[in-house]
């Protein structure tokens, strides 16, 4: 169960962070905090699956997942701050100074 | 009762670092306590027997995500007294929500929580991981190599439309 509250705790902390900050940077952090308390959950799922799993292969399956989440957390750092170096050359950071997308 | 007290320092240094990302108005102060909240977690895989997920967390965030941050906030322009400070509000309908977020999770996962113990375990190493990425789970391993670099791409496509304009 503490594992349980750390996990959540940590997810709603993020989202409040997602929801409350203004600025790009602020905002990609917090979601990077959302990511990493996913990770620590389904990690935590592996290991206590691995007890009743029938094979290593079925028992690391949680782990080749967690990996999936640690590299899209790094592919949506990567082009997330690819648009924030665009934002500060343009002097526009804050996420109500963004106000149309092109393609 | 080891095992404990470091899951608690663990859990202390997680928190700790997520609530400096939510609540700081200093920009390197953000990417410190960024770095904390990622070794807590690296620290976790760690703690849970999951090696090969600790030695990831720290190559790819601490070693690379974080310098990417600090090269974002080289970016940014200081103020008069030479800081780089970032907007944070305190909103109330935002902290209602989210608490019963995790009320409301809480009572979700409650009947799972039997499954989870604080006290390590064996687990599974790197070569039954290689086993499953290469066997069960090699299609979505081969979508995650294209995902990576079609992020590559657009990373040096926007930030390259970006010195065009």
């Amino acid at each position: 169960m503490s594992l349980l509250m750390l996990t959540s705790g940590l997810l709603c902390l993020g989202l409040y962070g997602v929801l409350t900050r203004r600025d790009l940077v602020a905002v990609l952090a917090s979601v990077e905090v959302m990511l990493g308390a996913g990770t620590i959950q389904l990690a935590a799922f592996s290991t206590a699956l691995n007890v009743t799993a029938t094979s290593a292969s079925a028992a690391a399956t949680g782990q080749g997942y967690t990996l999936a989440i640690l590299v899209l957390a790094a592919a949506e750092a990567a082009v997330g701050l690819a648009l924030l170096v665009v934002l500060v050359r343009l002097g526009r950071t804050r996420t109500d100074q963004i106000e149309e997308v092109r393609g | 009762m080891t095992a404990q007290v470091t899951w608690l320092a663990l859990a202390a240094v997680t928190l700790a670092g997520a609530a400096g990302v939510v609540s700081t108005r200093e920009i390197m102060r953000l990417v410190i306590s960024l770095g904390t909240f990622l070794l807590g977690v690296a620290g976790f895989f760690a703690y849970y027997a999951l090696p090969f997920l600790a030695v990831a967390e720290v190559f790819v965030y601490v070693g690379g995500v974080l310098v990417l941050f600090l090269f974002a906030i080289m970016a940014h322009k200081p103020d008069e007294e030479g800081r780089r400070l970032l907007g944070a509000r305190f909103d109330v309908g935002v902290a209602v929500t989210c608490s019963g977020l995790f009320v409301l999770l809480l009572v979700t996962l409650r009947p799972l929580a039997g499954l989870l113990s604080l006290t390590p375990l064996v687990s599974s190493g790197p070569e039954a991981v290689a086993g499953v990425l290469l066997g069960p789970l090699l299609p979505l391993f081969e979508l995650l190599g294209a995902l990576l670099l079609a992020a590559l791409v657009a990373g040096i496509a926007i930030a390259g439309k970006g010195d065009a304009e």
